[in-house]
């Protein structure tokens, strides 16, 4: 609730000093709509994903497009089990990924592994002192979702601790470092 | 309002003087008898909670008498000291005042110190996170340093990387044998992390030692088992999330046996008197050893009183009927604690 009200007394200032320019004051019918339609956006925004407005994004920013050495969009083909609810303890979690467009770098096959840090957090939240300079602004993992990714690998030149691979019986190849994870919405 | 305030402090002053009692328990005769026998056996050094705020290190003689701050730095946080082999020497790390130590990261945090085994004569070693995870070589002469790029023997003298090894998966909690011929650590292994992996320090083979929420391992003084933290899945206690037990290996991943456990609490630290008749572990209520607070109390028990189970623990004694229940003597509040049988010298 705390969010909620924080929002809504910034968005009720906002409408105010849009009419006014100065403070806020008594409010018309047509600021009530703008509040409504504001509010609303934001209920979207903050209670479920980013994009629920239906507003296409490739996922590009400056970051995406110059951290690691391969950047590609991506559809996350699953998640293979749950994550491990060990709150005092930090992990990459791998995930397959089929490749649907290569923006640099060099990507062998159209399906990647690729590991990211602490999976149960908010990219812009995961970093810290074993995981620095990662980030990006998808909120959380779900199946069928696209990502646009800045990659490095291999990952032991880049990541040292615990991994959760549950596709080590399966694939023996490259397991990508995600070093930064943009939400793409078609 | 004056005696309301006076009741609420009298309350708050009362509880914090339970909790200091609570960490040193009374002694039965079992264990005034360990404490007897323990007295003159070397030192322990361990991080702790200083009357500063901050994290310094601590001496004490194994049954808890002639405790003393050896460093008492109230801007910078100090913990896993670790003697060298001949007990001349330890290094720990050194953080900012007001850095959290964290229980799995601590080797990557803050600066090396190299001082005497008393504390005196401190010397700061490279920069910030540089000689990560450093552990000691069978004659002090060098480190071995567990790096994003491998295993990195370092010429104390020089600083040069003499030799480097693939870490293999290794990420934390690295220690070099005492007889030099392995490293045991940490690691992703087959897919699955926080197994204790051995890697031999020649070849630079690994091998599982124990899979599955197991970390912190350190090893005997034969070089050829290896102590260890481990939280055994199926465990109902803990609302399922299990309590942190100390175990045992073989260095081949074989023969796992049960060194201490208790339902309601985490045992971290687990780390062997210079003969291996003694172990040392932390016993805590929250998980991870109580580097982010004030530590945990610090136990000692005898080997060959093990596999003991304390309290209650109706649950693990279900899964081990037959235990010694040996005594266990508690001594203070800390983490990582090591031990020296070599005298370092009279209490200041």
């Amino acid at each position: 609730m705390t969010w909620l009200s924080k929002d809504f007394r910034s968005l009720r200032d906002f409408g105010s000093l849009r009419r006014t320019g100065t403070c806020p004051r008594k409010r018309g019918h047509g600021t009530r709509l703008v509040l409504a339609c504001l509010l609303a956006g934001a209920c979207c925004v903050s209670c479920g994903r980013q994009g629920d407005s239906g507003e296409a994004d490739t996922g590009e920013d400056a970051e995406v497009t110059t951290r690691g050495s391969c950047e590609v969009t991506a559809q996350l083909l699953e998640l293979r089990g749950t994550f491990p609810d060990l709150p005092n303890y930090h992990y990459a979690f791998v995930m397959k990924y089929k490749v649907l467009q290569v923006h640099r770098g060099k990507i062998d096959g159209d399906t990647i592994y690729v590991a990211h840090y602490d999976p149960h957090k908010p990219r812009a939240a995961a970093a810290d002192v074993r995981a620095e300079g990662i980030g990006g602004n998808l909120r959380q993992f779900e199946a069928g979702d696209e990502h646009r990714m800045a990659l490095e690998a291999p990952i032991d030149d880049y990541y040292m601790g615990g991994m959760i691979n549950r596709y080590f019986k399966e694939w023996k190849g490259p397991i990508y470092w995600a070093v930064w994870t943009n939400r793409v919405v078609r | 309002m004056a005696s309301k305030t006076a009741w609420v402090l009298g309350l708050i002053l009362g509880a914090g003087l339970s909790a200091a009692f609570a960490a040193e328990p009374p002694r039965d005769e079992r264990t005034a008898g360990l404490a007897r026998e323990v007295r003159d056996k070397g030192w322990i050094a361990y991080g702790g909670r200083s009357t500063n705020g901050t994290w310094d290190l601590f001496l004490t003689r194994p049954d808890g008498s002639q405790r003393r701050n050896i460093t008492n730095t109230p801007d910078f946080e100090e913990g896993a000291p670790r003697f060298s082999p001949d007990g001349k020497k330890m290094l720990y790390r050194r953080t900012p005042k007001g850095t959290e130590i964290s229980h799995d990261n601590w080797g990557f945090q803050g600066r090396l110190v190299i001082a005497n085994a008393d504390g005196s004569d401190p010397k700061v070693s490279g920069a910030e996170k540089e000689y990560p995870w450093a552990s000691w070589s069978p004659d002090g002469r060098e480190i071995a340093c567990l790096t994003l790029k491998g295993i990195d023997f370092v010429d104390l003298a020089t600083k040069k990387v003499l030799r480097r090894l693939p870490r293999r998966g290794m990420f934390q909690q690295m220690f070099w044998s005492p007889d030099g011929k392995w490293f045991c650590g940490a690691a992703d292994y087959i897919g699955d992390v926080w197994t204790i992996a051995r890697i031999n320090a020649a070849s630079g083979e690994l091998n599982a030692v124990h899979m599955f929420q197991s970390c912190t391992p350190d090893w005997f003084p034969d070089s050829r088992h290896i102590i260890f933290s481990s939280r055994p899945p199926n465990q109902p206690g803990g609302n399922g999330y299990g309590w942190t037990q100390l175990w045992m290996a073989d260095g081949e991943g074989k023969d796992w046996r049960l060194v201490y456990g208790e339902d309601g609490r985490h045992v971290y630290g687990g780390a062997l008197s210079p003969d291996g008749k003694y172990v040392l572990f932390s016993r805590g209520l929250v998980d991870g050893g109580g580097s982010e607070s004030s530590g945990a109390p610090l136990c000692v028990m005898r080997m060959s009183d093990a596999p003991t189970i304390a309290g209650p623990s109706k649950d693990l004694r279900k899964v081990h009927p037959s235990t010694k229940d040996g005594p266990v003597l508690q001594f203070g509040e800390g983490w990582e604690p090591c031990w020296t049988y070599a005298e370092i010298g009279a209490a200041k």
